[in-house]
């Protein structure tokens, strides 16, 4: 982060939560060293964390909240207990799925497409890493960086190029589980949002086809044997652009 | 609205809002002080989160949440407790007065040593936070207790990330001039 500030009283405090940039910590580590009286208060507020984190422990909601949520939304509830249930409900269960389906309504969550089941997947696998702390195994913006890296790791690396003079900056690398099978997917940039690019080798040749998972957008194509996936939350015309571009990129070598 | 939700709704508000609910309950609970009226808030922001399910952009989606939280639990506070939403512009005045009648509350004559800090068990903790105002309360709870940093609490909680900082350090120096001047089991 950079700051604006420059008063070294509040500084400790982006110091201690890891909001300064490189520059600013060496600055401050070296007030810290000169300045007992800041060093003092450095201590304090990292005594003050520290105490913060080891007696609160984290909250857990309550017993069923959510479940009184979704009942109060009126969201249909997949309850694995109901399995459980006595037999004569199981069987009045049954009866009125049997009327259901014999209405005509569409039951898709009875045999999911295997390559539904493959998309959904790589868009969890997104979604996964958007919500970790790094949605990155290896961060390089230079592809020599990251092809080795899946080298060491992996039978077969994807092909990696940087597309930012397109406007997608290459931010790096990781790799998704889709299937029990290792993937290599390349991480790249647009604007604030992030596009995960999973590789998946040996796939079936699929037409290109593009969805929106769980708000996500994810646009697959075949080339040379492997289905490539992009996953962003980017609006679909700006997703066909990166995937041109990378089609487009690719074709050169 | 109106209209019955679709599955693409539902399934959407599974994966976005039910995976932070924790920390949703969390942050109800330190702003309203309490676990029954923390569910009663939670229950209405997630009504909100329903219904706006489609406008949620997909990126951040524990910040977005905490975000209708917050807001669910301001409508509460003010229908409830209209006293402990005293607004931040008054609280810096107040601040500036003691300033210069020379009683800051955050730069009391005491510099505790660190070590005191370090032995405030939870019940001293939970007590300070919960009596910090409002908007430092919610700053240091997002921070400290739920991780966020600081663009997210920016976001959660509308101000600029300098406010961030400030309210922070403000909030830290509260509890750091009450945890090191009272003694454990002193209850003063």
């Amino acid at each position: 982060m950079t700051v604006s500030t420059t008063d070294p009283r509040l500084l400790v405090h982006a110091y201690v939560d890891g909001e300064l940039d490189p520059a600013h910590v060496l600055e401050m580590e070296r007030q810290f060293a000169s300045d007992p009286a800041l060093a003092a208060e450095l201590a304090r507020v990292e005594a003050l964390r520290r105490a913060i984190q080891e007696q609160l422990p984290s909250e857990t909601a309550p017993a069923g909240l959510a479940r009184r949520i979704e009942s109060s939304l009126g969201l249909r509830r997949e309850d694995p207990r109901a399995l459980s249930h006595p037999s004569w409900r199981a069987l009045a269960a049954s009866v009125v799925l049997a009327v259901f389906l014999a209405s005509g309504a569409t039951w898709f969550a009875l045999r999911p497409d295997p390559a539904d089941t493959t998309a959904d997947m790589i868009v969890a696998s997104h979604m996964r890493a958007l919500m970790a702390p790094q949605p990155i195994d290896v961060a390089s913006s230079d592809r020599h960086t990251v092809k080795p890296w899946f080298n060491g790791r992996i039978t077969e690396a994807p092909r990696v190029v940087d597309l930012a003079d397109e406007g997608f900056p290459l931010i790096g690398g990781r790799i998704d589980v889709i299937g029990r099978a290792p993937v290599p997917t390349l991480v790249y940039r647009h604007r604030q949002h992030l596009i995960s690019l999973s590789a998946v080798p040996a796939g079936r040749p699929t037409a290109a086809a593009a969805r929106e998972i769980a708000g996500y957008n994810i646009l697959s194509w075949s080339e040379n044997g492997t289905v490539y996936s992009a996953v962003s939350d980017l609006a679909m015309p700006d997703l066909e652009t990166f995937a041109k571009a990378f089609r487009a990129a690719s074709a050169e070598r | 609205m109106g209209s019955l939700s679709s599955e693409d709704d539902q399934a959407r508000f599974r994966s976005v809002v039910l995976p932070h609910l924790a920390q949703a309950y969390a942050l109800a609970r330190w702003l309203t002080g309490d676990r029954a009226d923390a569910e009663d808030v939670v229950q209405e922001a997630c009504l909100r989160a329903f219904r706006g399910i489609g406008g949620f952009s997909g990126v951040n989606a524990r910040a977005w949440l905490l975000t209708i939280v917050r807001h669910a639990a301001y409508t509460w506070l003010g229908k409830n407790r209209s006293g402990s939403l005293l607004m931040v512009d008054d609280l810096e005045t107040v601040e500036r007065q003691q300033a210069s009648a020379g009683a800051s509350p955050e730069q009391g004559p005491e510099t505790p040593e660190a070590a005191l800090i370090a032995k405030a068990d939870a019940a001293r903790l939970e007590a300070a936070i919960a009596d910090l105002p409002v908007p430092f309360r919610e700053t240091l709870v997002l921070r400290d207790v739920q991780g966020l940093d600081y663009r997210e609490i920016a976001e959660v909680t509308n101000v600029p990330i300098g406010t961030v900082m400030s309210r922070l350090a403000r909030a830290r120096r509260r509890l750091i001039a009450r945890l090191g001047t009272e003694e454990p089991g002193d209850a003063s």
